[in-house]
């Protein structure tokens, strides 16, 4: 059964359409020669003015031309029909990897609850508890948010607010609140800041770029694999550089790991969770900033670093030092 | 004293994992959480476990593989899984691969701890010899239940967990009828989602096996309106 389904896969049908049309065009062709003289003798008797000797151009210009436009046609239908059928298979990926990612901080949730409901449980265990089932509904936060913000890519729609952030502190900021997540992988982060600087940027939606980055190397990374987050100034940008020693990626994925929905799949990556929206949000934010996205990685098993690069503007290149803090 | 319960809860979710084996140590049983496949065949090969509660989304060898390498070597160790995915072709594969059970999430904690229950119970009670021992002969064939090995018409072969349940549950009461739901309850525990005919397909199963005429069989007799019978001297 699934052989004959791979039949129908487009490529399949395209050959098949241009198989089909090159053997009628040869039947036909066949018929022509066998009978052509025939043809010849009878209408040599009745309109022998037919047969002038000139080629006429005009009628085999339209023929070719005829030709294009069908073949144009079948190309066109072909390269449509792919973009959907891989569209399709996409969006129901994403709709199994979704719901398996907003199930997995529910049925937590759930279960601490039900927990405290049917079990005696002491106080202490209990504040355990509700912070684990905050870090679970955070973390159902940000997928909500990566799936609403991914349907209105279109930067004009993105409603943003500029505002002068001091990139240093509200780094800080951002690992500080995902301390939790870097116990729970027992991951050491390293921050390399050697100068702050002020940018002017939306803070809610950087945040959603960070948040992504760092959950991505986590998810990607072994259990106890550190992190280094390192913030430079380079030419006229902001780079922050975010260091794992996790899966890496081959020079294919490197590509397409940007593009909405695409997921690494491969045997070690199986079963991370994820919904192939993160880095194509981010990707798409940190463009409205008017920045760069890059990854870089020597190869699977090797890491990689995924940077951010945001534009230093006129007005926010204003230096504080490292150690002076707050904006 | 009964020795607790030993059960295996393979999870790679740790706030799940903690949850999981907070509940059960309360309800008494000895939790071993593992965080991967990997490690889960690992504290098989080197522990004795009851019950492995297994998810099915696992980082590098999934639940599904999991529960493949153990049926290869032990076809009745009981398995209850677990997974986000919830559809019925989810669970068909899920149970195909070997799971005894299996629960989609979100789950409700007392239904959990139900099932867990029930599927204990289930292996106690079939790790009790039935008539005094383990080998039970009828005709030309023979059924190990302590090894699950079995002969039928067509030489040996291996019986399932539910093919060995189910035909231990006819032989113990050999001689007399059991009823339909007599064999649900006791084969596949309380469960909304299977239906009497899922036995009538697993009788048909095993006639193949043990009937030379499935059509007409001898040993195994469907008592009309009733339920089955188990008939070793006929």
């Amino acid at each position: 059964m699934r052989k004959l389904k791979a039949l129908f896969h487009p490529i399949f049908i395209f050959i098949g359409v241009q198989v089909a049309w090159i053997v009628l065009m040869a039947v036909w062709i066949d018929w022509y020669l066998k009978n052509s003289r025939k043809f010849q003798e009878f209408a040599q008797k009745i309109r022998p003015d037919l047969f002038a000797d000139e080629l006429n151009w005009l009628i085999l210009l339209e023929g070719c031309l005829l030709m294009l436009i069908i073949l144009a046609g079948v190309y066109i239908i072909f390269v449509y029909w792919n973009k959907q059928a891989r569209l399709n298979r996409l969006q129901s990926n994403f709709v199994s990897s979704v719901s398996h990612e907003l199930k997995s901080p529910l049925a937590s949730i759930q279960l601490y609850l039900e927990t405290m409901k049917y079990q005696k449980v002491s106080k202490e265990d209990a504040a355990d508890f509700v912070e684990i089932m905050l870090t679970d509904t955070e973390r159902l936060d940000s997928l909500i948010n990566n799936i609403l913000e991914s349907s209105k890519y279109d930067p004009k729609k993105m409603q943003l607010q500029f505002q002068p952030v001091n990139l240093g502190v509200f780094l800080r900021e951002v690992v500080e609140g995902l301390k939790r997540q870097f116990e729970e992988r027992n991951c050491k982060v390293k921050l390399e800041i050697q100068e702050d600087y002020v940018l002017s940027l939306d803070r809610r939606s950087m945040q959603m770029v960070f948040n992504n980055l760092i959950g991505n190397a986590l998810r990607y990374s072994p259990i106890g694999s550190p992190l280094t987050i390192r913030m430079q100034k380079k030419k006229k940008f902001c780079e922050i550089d975010f260091i794992d020693q996790g899966m890496g990626l081959g020079k294919k994925n490197r590509k397409k790991i940007f593009k909405k929905f695409y997921r690494v799949t491969n045997q070690e990556s199986n079963n991370i969770e994820g919904a192939g929206l993160g880095l194509f949000i981010s990707k798409e934010i940190v463009r409205t900033h008017k920045g760069q996205m890059r990854v870089f990685s020597e190869g699977p098993g090797k890491g990689s670093v995924f940077t951010v690069a945001l534009p230093m503007g006129k007005n926010s290149n204003r230096k504080i030092a490292a150690n002076g803090g707050g904006e | 004293m009964v020795q607790a319960k030993k059960i295996l809860v393979v999870e790679d979710e740790p706030h799940l994992a903690k949850g999981l084996k907070f509940n059960l140590e309360h309800e008494g049983y000895e939790v071993v959480v593992a965080g991967n496949g990997e490690a889960a065949l690992e504290f098989m090969n080197g522990q004795t476990f009851d019950l492995m509660i297994l998810d099915l989304m696992l980082p590098k060898m999934g639940g599904i593989e999991v529960a493949k390498k153990i049926r290869e070597t032990d076809t009745r160790f009981p398995i209850l899984m677990l997974s986000a995915k919830s559809t019925d072709e989810d669970r068909a594969t899920g149970l195909e691969s070997g799971a005894d059970d299996y629960l989609a999430k979100p789950f409700h904690l007392p239904e959990l701890l139900l099932r867990v229950k029930g599927i204990l119970r289930r292996w106690d009670w079939y790790k009790q010899p039935i008539h005094g021992q383990e080998i039970f002969h009828f005709g030309e064939m023979w059924i190990n239940f302590a090894t699950g090995k079995a002969k039928g018409c067509s030489g040996e072969f291996l019986l399932t967990a539910k093919e060995a349940l189910v035909m231990k549950l006819l032989i113990s009461k050999k001689g007399q009828v059991v009823a339909r739901e007599d064999l649900l309850e006791t084969v596949w525990g309380y469960d909304r989602q299977t239906e009497t005919r899922t036995v009538d397909n697993f009788i048909a199963r095993l006639r193949k096996h043990f009937e030379k005429k499935p059509q007409k069989p001898r040993f195994i007799v469907t008592v009309r309106e009733k339920g089955y019978q188990f008939d070793p001297d006929s």
